[in-house]
């Protein structure tokens, strides 16, 4: 094994955490029951790194393997660093019919066209989900296996998203992207977090939305405290229409655990108090982030509890409605 | 003090006897009662004639809608004296009640069903997907109706081409076919669907290699007796509105076998039957595992 492959080892286990190492070793299954089974996982990080690099070493273990390990680390875990999402756009004829194979050879085919030396990899998750590594290397060095871009991509579905990409290689992977799925273009859809898994169910609508029916759901039981009950009769109906209105533009139960939205402004600055901003010419340009453990929920409690007027404002409904989380807003059309 | 309180029991006790005394007396309060049963009397005979107006309308109603299956042609007992434009507006109810029967018909045979909302300036259809007599998914879609006809929001998995099939329909003539090639992909993909799911739970020895979202393409892999040779089977489902699969393909070590008269057969029944009962026939066949 040679220096890099170990040292890509010893990160990827520094990485992982200690409660996960195990369970991420076993998946992979390069290193025989026996060998395993020698392992101590309550030892210290650094010992455990020691003997796990020995391991491998023994087992003729190569940096191809490494990444493999890395790879099922991340698929299991997805919520970590930054994803970025793509929208492919007007497909082809037989974008439709595109299967997994042939995704996979013209993926790698168009990017090694593009760029020499890179090593790739694709695996299908249980769920459908193609997974894409991609380590990056150039005409005078080998792929860099500690800096690869992940890319997650179901097939028949316009969304791409897209990990730790540097901007030296995006316009490559973006059309490799859009070949091997044989659309014409791709663009940036405005939504990004750090939860894969809350990106992906927004925008695969894996969450219950609700809709007008012709049958009314009953309005929801609240204590019936005396003194409460007077305040509640008055305010039973704009309650219950704040509560609905809010589930019909968020959705109901749990939702995609959003965590930022951010809104850049570049407004005319509007406040007769402050004379000084006003008589500027130029647009006031400034940035609103909204940040919170799980957003939709939190602007969902925002409408029904009135914080938020209803209906809720398009700034704010667009956010489940087109699936971004990134807006600029000009005074001419709010984008 | 006992002579005190014991006054005021006993003036107590001789206010109530004079109370009471009055009351035997005084004149049973009749008229008052009598106002109140009478009211109640008009708004009873008040409803009633309400009532007795609706029933007559829906009469008039149901005479004026199309005869659907009754052979009533026994002449009208009663003719229409009304003026043209209430009878128009009669005419108007007529019709409105009848697509409403027609739509609530349609949605109990498994079809859409239709609102309107945000005060006529938007509607929402609810569209159910159904297979082999089982109830599965249900998909919602709204659609705004001023300026023009758009689709505003809805919950359909974004690998059905909902916008691609709203270019190719004209949305602002007519949505019908539209929303009729949107239920015929859904009830198409919730069948290719279920048909995965069932081909997992009911066989077992067969092993699913690959699949996707759409379900518009299945890669099994069989086990044949005897030699126990691997047999891989590729349904590809192209035309996304039908549960049927428009090519079947088998690879196997063995070159001939996919050649051999009993797979031939085979394929043809994995092209015209649902693949779970295929296989159930295929396996009874004892031709697979």
């Amino acid at each position: 094994m040679d220096n890099s492959a170990k040292h890509l080892l010893q990160r990827l286990v520094r990485r992982i955490p200690a409660s996960m190492l195990k369970s991420t070793v076993d998946k992979w299954g390069r290193l025989t029951a026996e060998k395993r089974k020698a392992l101590d996982f309550t030892q210290s990080k650094w010992t455990l790194t020691q003997e796990l690099v020995a391991l491998c070493e023994d087992s003729g273990l190569t940096v191809k393997h490494i990444t493999e390990l890395e790879m099922i680390y991340i698929t299991e875990n997805p919520n970590q660093g930054m994803w970025h999402t793509f929208q492919l756009v007007d497909p082809e004829d037989d974008a439709h019919s595109v299967e997994l194979m042939q995704f996979k050879e013209q993926f790698k085919s168009h990017l090694r066209e593009l760029k020499r030396n890179v090593s790739v990899k694709i695996k299908k998750h249980t769920d459908e989900a193609v997974w894409i590594r991609v380590a990056w290397g150039d005409d005078l060095s080998r792929p860099n296996h500690l800096k690869a871009t992940y890319v997650v991509h179901y097939l028949q579905t316009p969304y791409v998203f897209v990990n730790a990409l540097s901007s030296k290689h995006k316009p490559l992977l973006l059309q490799a992207l859009t070949l091997s799925t044989r659309h014409q273009q791709i663009k940036a859809a405005n939504l990004s977090g750090q939860k894969l898994t809350a990106l992906r169910d927004l925008l695969m609508r894996q969450y219950r939305q609700v809709f007008p029916t012709k049958y009314p759901s009953p309005l929801v039981e609240s204590d019936q405290s005396i003194s409460k009950l007077r305040i509640e009769k008055v305010q039973a109906e704009a309650s219950a229409n704040r509560h609905r209105m809010a589930g019909e533009t968020f959705g109901d139960g749990m939702l995609p655990a959003l965590q930022s939205a951010v809104f850049k402004l570049e407004t005319k600055f509007k406040d007769p108090t402050n004379e000084a901003m006003t008589q500027r010419d130029e647009p006031f340009i400034c940035s609103v982030k909204f940040s919170s453990s799980n957003l939709l929920e939190s602007l969902r409690h925002c409408a029904s509890s009135g914080i938020a007027s209803t209906p809720v404002t398009p700034l704010l409904s667009s956010i489940p409605l087109k699936g971004r989380n990134y807006f600029v807003i000009t005074d001419n059309v709010p984008t | 003090m006992e002579g005190a309180s014991a006054r005021g029991v006993l003036s107590h006790l001789s206010l109530l006897e004079v109370q009471a005394r009055s009351r035997g007396s005084r004149v049973p309060q009749q008229p008052s009662r009598v106002k109140e049963l009478k009211a109640k009397i008009e708004a009873l005979t008040s409803q009633r004639d309400q009532l007795k107006a609706e029933l007559q309308l829906h009469k008039k109603l149901q005479k004026l809608r199309a005869p659907v299956d009754k052979q009533q042609e026994d002449g009208e007992d009663e003719e229409m004296d009304l003026d043209s434009e209430s009878s128009e507006l009669f005419h108007l109810m007529a019709r409105h009640s009848e697509l409403m029967d027609l739509l609530h018909a349609h949605n109990l045979i498994g079809g859409y069903d239709a609102i309107t909302t945000n005060r006529g300036k938007g509607m929402c259809f609810s569209l159910a997907t159904e297979y082999e007599g089982v109830y599965l998914d249900t998909y919602n879609l709204e659609l705004n109706l001023k300026p023009n006809v758009r689709i505003s929001r809805h919950n359909i998995p974004p690998f059905i081409p909902l916008n691609s099939l709203a270019e190719q329909s004209d949305l602002q003539s007519d949505v019908r076919p539209f929303l009729a090639t949107v239920s015929q992909h859904l009830n198409a993909f919730a069948g290719r669907r279920q048909q995965l799911k069932l081909v997992k739970e009911q066989h077992k020895s067969v092993e699913v290699m690959e699949s996707n979202l759409l379900c518009s393409i299945l890669v099994l892999m069989f086990t044949v007796p005897k030699e126990k040779t691997a047999l891989l089977c590729t349904l590809e489902y192209n035309d996304h509105a039908r549960c049927l699969p428009t090519r079947v393909h088998l690879n196997c070590e063995d070159e001939l076998l996919p050649d051999s008269p009993k797979w031939k057969k085979n394929c043809s029944l994995l092209m015209e039957v649902p693949v779970h009962r295929a296989l159930t026939a295929i396996k009874k066949a004892s031709d697979i595992v």
